[in-house]
C-alpha cells in the first residue's frame, strides 16, 4: 500500500507545480511555427534539402543577395565584376562581417579565404557533399572531386586579398550569380571545421554564424529557436526577433487548430477542410493562396518501359512511339479536374503549359514563356476534347495491326502521398472517359513510399508519370536536364525517328546548340525553341508549378527575398509578423501589385 | 410350500410366453446405451443462446458480413472508386454531405462513402479473417509440434524467444516498411507476430495435458499420436482457440489502422477502413466534414465490440465446465 | 535465483543476438535510395557511388555485420546517416529515451493506481452498476481506434479548459491530457485482467470455506483473494511497461513528445538504417527485461513459486 500512496503524493505534487505555471511571454517581435520534417543536419556545405539550407540561409550569409522582387543585390560581397566571356569573376567583400559562436561572442572576421575552404570541403568528395554536383562549374573542380587532380591550388577559386576572391570557371556562365546562391558556394571558417571534423553542423555549438539570427535551442523532433544576432553587419533589416520551431509529427492535423487558437502564427490548410475554413466567416478572413514555387510538374511518356509483362510494355513502347497517340493523351488530360484535388478554388492558378515555370528569366522584360517559339504553347490549355478525340482516331489508324487496343497505360504513383494517389485517380477516369475504355486502359498502381524514384521512375517501371524538377540556376538549361542523355526521367532520346545527321537527336541538338550560345536573348531563343519542339511533339504533358496550396500566416510574402533557386526564399531577413494574417483577396490584391512592381524592378536593374 | 404352489405356477406360466424372451441383438440399440444425449456443441450452442447480447450481437455481425459481401450487387449501389461529377459544374463532386444521392456523402474528391465503408469493411474484415485463420492453423500447428516432440523443442523455443522479444508494434513496422504496401505485405506482417500468443499457449496447454492419466493409457493401448493430439488434446482447447480467433479480428483490423496512420498501411485508392478513418482524421474540427470520420468509426467500432462480445460468450459457452 | 537469472540472462544476449543479426541483414535489402536524400536526382551515378561505397555499403554483408558488432562491443552503435547526419546513435537515443520512460512510467503508474482498485471494485460489486459502467469503459477504449479518441481529448478538452495544446516541458499543464491519454487503455485492461483474475478467485472453494467459517468479507476480499490475484498481474506488468513506451506513437506525434516512438517511425520514413538498428537493439533489451523482471516479480510475490526449475517458456 506504502507504494501507492508515494505514488499519489507524487501525482499531487506534479498537479501543484503544475497549477503555479505562469506562461510568461515578453512581447519581442515572435513568429512560431509547427513542422512536421526534421532536418538532419546544420551543415549546409552537405545537405541539399530545403528544410535543411532553410535553417542555414538565415545563419549564414552568401555573397549575394535578392531584394523582394529578385533583383540582385549586395551581400557579403560589396561589388563583383566579371571579364568579357563570363568566366572569370572578381568579388570584394564587405569588411564589417564576423563570424560569432553560439553565444554571440566574436570569433573571428569573414574574410576572401573561408570562401576557398568553404569550396574545397564541398568538392573534397570523402565530405560526401550532396551539392558538389552545382560547385563542379568551378574550373577543375570536377576532376578534383574525381580524385584525377590532388591539388586544390589547380581549382579555380583563389583569395587574391583578404578581401577579394576570384573564381574561374569551366566555361562561359553568365548565370554565374545565381549560382552564389546556392549552400555550396557560402563560406566556411577554415580553422574551426578543421577543429570540429565530422562533428560540424552536429549541433548548435559546433556551427559559426555570420548570418542574421544564432540558434538558441537545438533539440531535434521537440524544438530549435533562432533568435537575432546583435553583432550582424546589417541587422537593422531583420524584424522578427524570435523564431521558434516547434516539433509535430500531426502538423497538418494539429496546425489549422493551433493557429486559430493563436499558438502559432503560421499554418498551411490542408485542401480536405479548406471549404470548411470559406465557408466559416471568421476563417475565411484568416486564409490565402501561397505564392507558386519554380518547381515544375509534367506528366512524362517513357520511351524506355520496363515494366512488368502483364502490363505489356512491348505494346506501349510501339504506341508511344506513335506522335498521334501521344498527341491524343497530350491532349486528352483535363489538368483543371486534376489539378481540384490540391486546389479547388482557382486550380487554374497553378497550371503550366511549360516546363520552363513563368517569371523564371526573362529578355528585356519579355518573359521566357512568351518567347515567339513558346507563345502559342503558353498561352493555349493543352486539354482540348475535340482534338484528343482527333488524334485518337487518326493513332487508330495508323497502329492498327501493329499495337493491340486498349493500349495499356501504366501510372503508378507514391503511396506515401495521399493527394497523388487521389490526383491519379481522377485523371484515370477523367482520360478513359474521354478516349473510351477500347483505347487506352490506365492502370492506377501505388509504388513504394519509401524510394520511389530509385525503384518506379528511374528503372523506368512507368508508362505515364507525374514526376517534378527544380531548378538550380538562373538559366533556362537548367529545365533541359531531365530530358537530355544522361536524364533519368522518360529517355525521349530513345524516341523512334528523331535521330539526325550527328546521331544525336533533333533535341538533343537543340539544346546542345543553345548551350553553346552566349548571348542572353539568342541563347533563351534556343532554349525556348527546344521547350517547343519537346512539348509539340508531346514527349510530355506540362501540367503545374508548385505550390502548397493554402495557408494562415501572419507573415507577409512580398516582403520577404525573392528569387527562384537557392536558399534566398528562406530568408526571415526583411519580414516581420503582421497583427493579422493576410486574407485571400488581399493576397491576390498584393499580388497584382508587386508583378507590376517587380516587372519594372527587373527592366530598372538590367539598364 | 403348497400356499404358494399356485402362485409360482402362475408366474411360470406367464412367463413362459410373455415374461422372458430372446431380444434379438440391435446394434444401434446397444450404442444408444453407452452415450447420453449430451452433445457438445449443442450444449455449448445452448449456452451460448442464454446470452441475450452476444446472440443480438452475433445476429449483428452475421447481417454486417452478409451485408458486405452482397452490398456491391444490390440496387442503387454506387462503385467505391467512381469519381462521380457534379452534374452543373461538370467538376468532382467534392465534400458533398450525406444525401439522398449520396447516403454517407462524398469525399474530397467525390467518392461515395457509402459504397467506400462497406468496401474499407470488406477490405478489413478480409485481412482480419486471413490473419486469425493462419494464426490458427500456424499457431495450433508449432503449438502442438513444440509441445509433443522433445526433439523440436530447443529450436522452437529460441524461434520463439526471437519473435517474442521484439515488441509487435516494431515487427509490424519493420515488415511493411521492406515490403511494399498492400493487402499481402500487411497479412504477412501481422502473421508473422500473430501465432507466436496461440502457439505458447498451445504448447502450455498441451504439456499440462499430455502426461494425464486418461492420456497415459490412450498411449498404452496404442493409439497413434496424431490420434492423440486430434481427438484427446485439441478439443479440450476448442474455447480458447475460438476466443483467440475473434479475438484476433478485432485486433488486425486496430493493426491495420495503425500501420496507416504511421504511413505504411494500404495505398488510398484500395479503400480499407484504415484509409477512411485517417483521411477522416483531418476534419475533426470542420463541423460539416465530421461524417467523413464519424461513420467508419462507428462501423469499425461495432464490429470490433461485437466480435469482442462474442467471443467472450462463446469461450464461456464452449468451457464443458458451464454444462452442467 | 541467482543462477536462474544467469542463465536466462546469457539465454537473452544470444537471442538479441539473433534478432539483431536478422533485422541488420533485413534492413541492407532496402533501395539505396534512401541514402541519398533529395540529392539523389541531381547527383551522377559515380558520384553517388562514391557517396555510397564511403558508407560502407560496398563492403560484403558479413564484413558490415562484422564491424557493426566490433563496435557494439565498444558501445557504439554507429553513426545516424539521413535522420541526423554525422550524430551517434547512442546520443540520439540517449536524448529521446528518458521522454518514453518518464511518460511510459507515468501512464502505468496512473493506470495501476485507478485500473487496479478499479478491477477489484468491479468484481466486488459484480453485476451491480460499477461492474457495468466499467465494463462499458473498457469495451469503449477496445472498441473505438485509439488515433480517434486521443484526437478527441487533444482537440475538445484543451478548448473545453483552455490548455495548450502542445507538450512544453517547462510547463507542467502540458503533461497532464498526455499522461492521462496514455493511461486510458492500460488502465482499461488492468481493470478488465483484474476483474477476471478475482472472480476466478472468488469461484474457487476454499473461499467457500472461509465464508461458511465467518471470515469477514473485507478480510476475505483484501488478505486472500487479491493476493493471489494478483499473481498473475505481477508477471505481465513489466511487459506492459514496455508495451507503453513503444505504444506512444500516437500521444508522441499528437502533443510533440520528443520521445522514441517518434524516433522510430521517423527513422524509418527517412530509412535511417543505422537508428533502426539501434532502436530494435533497445527495444528488444527491454523486452527481455521486462519478461525476466515479470518472472522475478512473479517469484517474489508468490511464495510458492520457484525459479530454475523445470524451465522452458513461462
Amino acid at each position: 500500500m506504502r507504494k501507492y500512496w508515494l505514488l499519489f503524493v507524487c501525482l499531487v505534487v506534479l498537479f501543484c507545480v503544475a497549477c503555479n505555471d505562469k506562461s510568461a511571454s515578453e512581447k519581442a517581435s515572435e513568429y512560431r511555427v509547427v513542422y512536421s520534417g526534421e532536418i538532419k543536419t546544420l551543415n549546409y556545405l552537405k545537405t541539399s534539402e530545403t528544410n535543411e539550407f532553410a535553417v542555414a540561409a538565415n545563419m549564414v550569409d552568401g555573397l549575394i543577395e535578392y531584394d523582394n522582387y529578385g533583383v540582385v543585390q549586395p551581400g557579403l560581397a560589396k561589388e563583383w565584376s566579371a571579364n568579357e566571356d563570363a568566366t572569370v569573376w572578381t568579388f570584394k567583400l564587405r569588411d564589417d562581417a564576423k563570424w560569432v559562436t553560439h553565444e554571440g561572442k566574436e570569433y573571428a572576421d569573414v574574410v576572401a579565404q573561408d570562401f576557398v575552404d568553404g569550396l574545397h570541403y564541398v568538392l573534397d568528395a570523402k565530405n560526401e557533399s550532396s551539392t558538389a554536383w552545382i560547385a563542379t562549374v568551378v574550373k577543375n573542380g570536377e576532376a578534383f572531386y574525381n580524385g584525377e587532380m590532388n591539388d586544390f591550388k589547380e581549382v579555380g577559386i583563389k583569395a587574391l586579398d583578404e578581401h577579394t576572391v576570384e573564381y574561374t570557371l569551366e566555361a562561359p556562365t553568365p548565370y554565374f550569380l545565381s549560382m552564389l546562391n546556392y549552400v555550396c558556394f557560402f563560406p566556411v571558417n577554415g580553422k574551426f571545421i578543421a577543429e570540429k571534423g565530422e562533428d560540424f553542423g552536429t549541433t548548435r555549438e559546433n556551427f559559426l554564424y555570420n548570418g542574421a539570427y544564432i540558434l538558441d535551442k537545438f533539440e531535434p523532433q521537440n524544438e530549435r529557436v533562432l533568435v537575432k544576432n546583435e553583432t550582424y553587419w546589417d541587422k537593422d533589416k531583420v524584424l522578427i526577433d524570435r523564431i521558434r520551431y516547434k516539433y509535430n509529427k500531426e502538423a497538418a492535423t494539429v496546425a489549422p487548430e493551433l493557429f486559430l487558437r493563436g499558438e502559432i502564427d503560421s499554418a498551411s490548410i490542408p485542401t480536405s477542410i479548406i471549404d470548411e475554413w470559406f465557408k466559416d466567416e471568421k476563417k475565411k478572413s484568416q486564409v490565402r493562396q501561397t505564392q507558386n514555387n519554380f518547381y515544375t510538374y509534367f506528366y512524362a511518356l517513357n520511351f524506355n518501359p520496363q515494366f512488368d509483362a502483364q502490363y505489356e510494355p512491348d505494346n506501349w513502347k510501339i504506341a508511344v512511339n506513335n506522335k498521334d497517340f501521344r498527341k491524343s493523351l497530350f491532349h486528352a488530360l483535363d489538368r483543371v479536374s486534376a489539378m481540384l484535388t490540391v486546389e479547388p478554388y482557382n486550380p487554374a492558378d497553378l497550371l503550366s503549359n511549360t516546363i520552363t515555370p513563368k517569371n523564371f528569366v526573362d529578355v528585356e522584360g519579355v518573359d521566357y514563356t512568351q518567347l515567339a517559339p513558346l507563345t502559342s504553347i503558353s498561352n493555349e490549355d493543352s486539354f482540348n476534347k475535340e482534338l484528343a478525340l482527333e488524334y485518337k482516331e487518326k493513332a487508330k489508324t495508323a497502329l492498327a495491326g501493329k499495337a493491340t487496343f486498349p493500349v495499356k497505360v501504366l501510372m503508378p504513383y507514391n503511396a506515401g502521398m495521399p493527394d497523388w494517389a487521389n490526383r491519379s485517380q481522377v485523371v484515370e477516369q477523367q482520360m478513359e472517359k474521354l478516349l473510351g475504355t477500347d483505347y487506352v486502359d490506365i492502370i492506377v498502381e501505388a509504388g513504394p513510399s519509401t524510394g520511389f524514384l530509385s525503384e518506379v521512375r528511374r528503372p523506368g517501371k512507368f508508362a505515364l508519370l507525374e514526376a517534378n524538377w527544380g531548378p538550380d540556376f538562373a538559366d533556362p538549361s537548367t529545365y533541359t536536364d531531365p530530358f537530355t542523355v544522361d536524364g533519368t526521367y522518360n529517355k525521349p532520346e530513345l524516341a523512334e525517328g528523331y535521330k539526325e545527321a550527328n546521331g544525336k537527336t533533333t533535341y538533343q541538338n537543340l539544346v546542345d546548340q543553345a548551350k553553346e550560345t552566349i548571348d542572353t536573348a539568342k541563347r533563351y531563343e534556343l532554349f525556348a525553341k527546344a521547350e517547343a519542339f519537346l512539348i509539340e511533339e508531346a514527349f510530355v504533358i506540362p501540367y503545374s508549378v508548385g505550390g502548397s496550396g493554402y495557408m494562415a500566416s501572419k507573415l507577409n510574402p512580398f516582403e520577404a527575398q525573392y528569387s527562384p533557386f537557392g536558399v534566398t526564399a528562406e530568408k526571415f531577413k526583411g519580414q516581420q509578423v503582421l497583427e493579422k494574417p493576410m486574407s485571400n483577396e488581399e493576397f491576390k490584391k498584393a499580388l497584382a501589385e508587386w508583378e507590376e512592381e517587380r516587372a519594372e524592378a527587373l527592366a530598372n536593374a538590367e539598364k | 410350500m403348497g400356499m404358494y404352489t399356485d402362485e409360482i405356477n402362475n408366474i411360470s406360466n406367464k412367463s413362459r410366453e410373455t415374461l422372458f424372451e430372446f431380444a434379438e441383438v440391435d446394434a444401434r440399440q446397444a450404442e444408444e446405451t453407452g452415450y447420453s444425449n449430451y452433445s457438445y456443441w449443442r450444449s455449448t450452442w445452448q449456452s451460448f443462446l442464454k446470452n441475450r447480447l452476444a446472440v443480438f450481437l452475433l445476429v449483428g455481425v452475421i447481417i454486417i458480413v452478409g451485408f458486405t459481401i452482397l452490398q456491391p450487387y444490390l440496387p442503387a449501389q454506387k462503385s467505391p472508386t467512381e469519381i462521380y461529377l457534379d452534374e452543373q459544374t461538370g467538376m468532382q463532386a467534392r465534400n458533398i454531405a450525406p444525401s439522398a444521392e449520396f447516403w454517407f456523402g462524398t469525399n474530397s474528391i467525390g467518392q461515395d462513402l457509402w459504397s467506400r465503408i462497406w468496401a474499407g469493411t470488406r477490405t478489413s474484415l478480409f485481412i482480419g479473417c486471413v490473419v486469425a485463420l493462419v494464426e490458427a492453423v500456424v499457431g495450433i500447428t508449432i503449438g502442438t509440434l513444440w509441445g509433443f516432440s522433445r526433439k523440436l523443442e530447443a529450436p522452437i523455443t529460441q524461434l520463439y524467444n526471437v519473435v517474442d522479444n521484439i515488441p509487435t508494434t516494431i515487427v509490424l513496422i519493420l515488415m511493411s516498411y521492406i515490403l511494399r504496401p498492400s493487402i499481402s505485405t500487411i497479412i504477412i506482417a501481422m502473421c508473422i507476430t500473430g501465432w507466436v500468443e496461440m502457439a505458447r499457449f498451445i504448447r502450455n496447454q498441451i504439456v499440462i495435458l499430455r502426461d494425464r492419466e486418461y492420456n497415459l493409457a490412450s498411449k498404452c493401448l496404442g493409439t497413434p499420436d496424431y490420434r492423440i493430439i486430434l481427438k484427446n488434446l485439441l478439443p479440450y482447447l476448442i474455447s480458447v482457440i475460438m476466443l483467440r480467433m475473434s479475438l484476433a479480428i478485432p485486433f488486425a483490423i486496430g493493426a491495420e489502422v495503425f500501420l496507416t496512420y504511421i504511413g505504411l498501411g494500404l495505398p488510398i485508392s484500395e479503400p480499407s477502413l484504415g484509409n477512411l478513418i485517417n483521411e477522416g482524421r483531418v476534419l475533426m474540427m470542420s463541423p460539416d466534414l465530421r461524417y467523413q470520420l464519424i461513420f467508419p468509426s462507428i462501423v469499425l467500432s461495432v464490429i470490433t465490440i461485437a466480435f469482442y462480445i462474442i467471443g467472450n460468450s462463446f469461450a464461456d459457452a464452449a468451457d464443458p465446465k458451464n454444462h452442467v | 535465483m541467482l543462477q536462474y537469472i544467469g542463465k536466462r540472462l546469457l539465454q537473452s544476449v544470444l537471442t538479441l543476438f539473433i534478432i539483431i543479426t536478422i533485422v541488420f541483414s533485413l534492413l541492407r535489402l532496402m533501395p539505396e535510395e534512401g541514402y541519398l536524400g533529395a540529392a539523389a536526382d541531381k547527383m551522377s551515378p559515380a558520384q553517388q557511388e562514391i557517396y555510397l561505397t564511403s558508407l560502407g555499403l560496398r563492403d560484403p554483408i558479413l564484413v558490415q555485420l562484422g564491424n557493426f558488432y566490433k563496435n557494439l562491443l565498444q558501445g557504439d552503435l554507429g553513426k545516424s546517416v539521413t535522420y541526423r547526419t554525422d550524430v551517434p546513435v547512442v546520443t540520439i537515443i540517449a536524448d529521446k529515451i528518458t521522454y518514453s520512460l518518464l511518460f511510459g512510467l507515468g501512464a502505468v503508474g496512473l493506470s495501476l493506481l485507478i485500473g487496479v482498485p478499479l478491477g477489484i471494485m468491479m468484481a466486488y460489486r459484480k453485476g451491480r452498476w460499477l461492474d457495468r459502467l466499467g465494463t462499458g469503459y473498457i469495451v469503449f477504449v477496445v472498441a473505438v481506434p485509439a488515433a480517434v479518441y486521443y484526437l478527441v481529448i487533444q482537440m475538445y478538452i484543451t478548448e473545453l479548459f483552455q490548455l495548450p495544446m502542445l507538450f512544453d516541458e517547462y510547463r507542467p499543464i502540458t503533461w497532464i491530457l498526455p499522461l492521462t491519454s496514455m493511461a486510458l487503455a492500460p488502465t482499461a485492461s488492468y481493470a478488465m485482467w483484474m476483474r477476471r483474475y478475482m472472480v476466478d478467485e472468488l469461484n474457487k472453494d476454499y473461499i467457500k470455506l472461509a465464508r461458511a467459517k465467518g471470515v469477514k468479507e473485507r478480510t476475505l476480499m483484501f488478505k486472500h483473494v487479491l493476493r493471489n490475484a494478483f499473481i498473475p498481474m505481477a508477471q505481465y506488468l513489466p511487459a506492459t511497461i514496455l508495451f507503453t513506451i513503444t505504444g506512444s506513437i500516437y500521444i508522441e506525434s499528437l502533443y510533440s513528445i520528443p520521445g522514441m516512438g517518434g524516433l522510430l517511425v521517423d527513422a524509418i520514413q527517412r530509412q535511417d538504417n543505422t537508428i533502426v538498428q539501434g532502436l530494435v537493439l533497445v527495444f528488444s533489451s527491454l523486452g527481455i527485461i521486462g519478461l525476466i523482471l515479470g518472472d522475478i516479480a512473479m517469484a517474489l510475490v508468490d511464495p510458492r513459486i520457484k525459479l530454475g526449475k523445470g524451465g522452458g517458456v513461462r
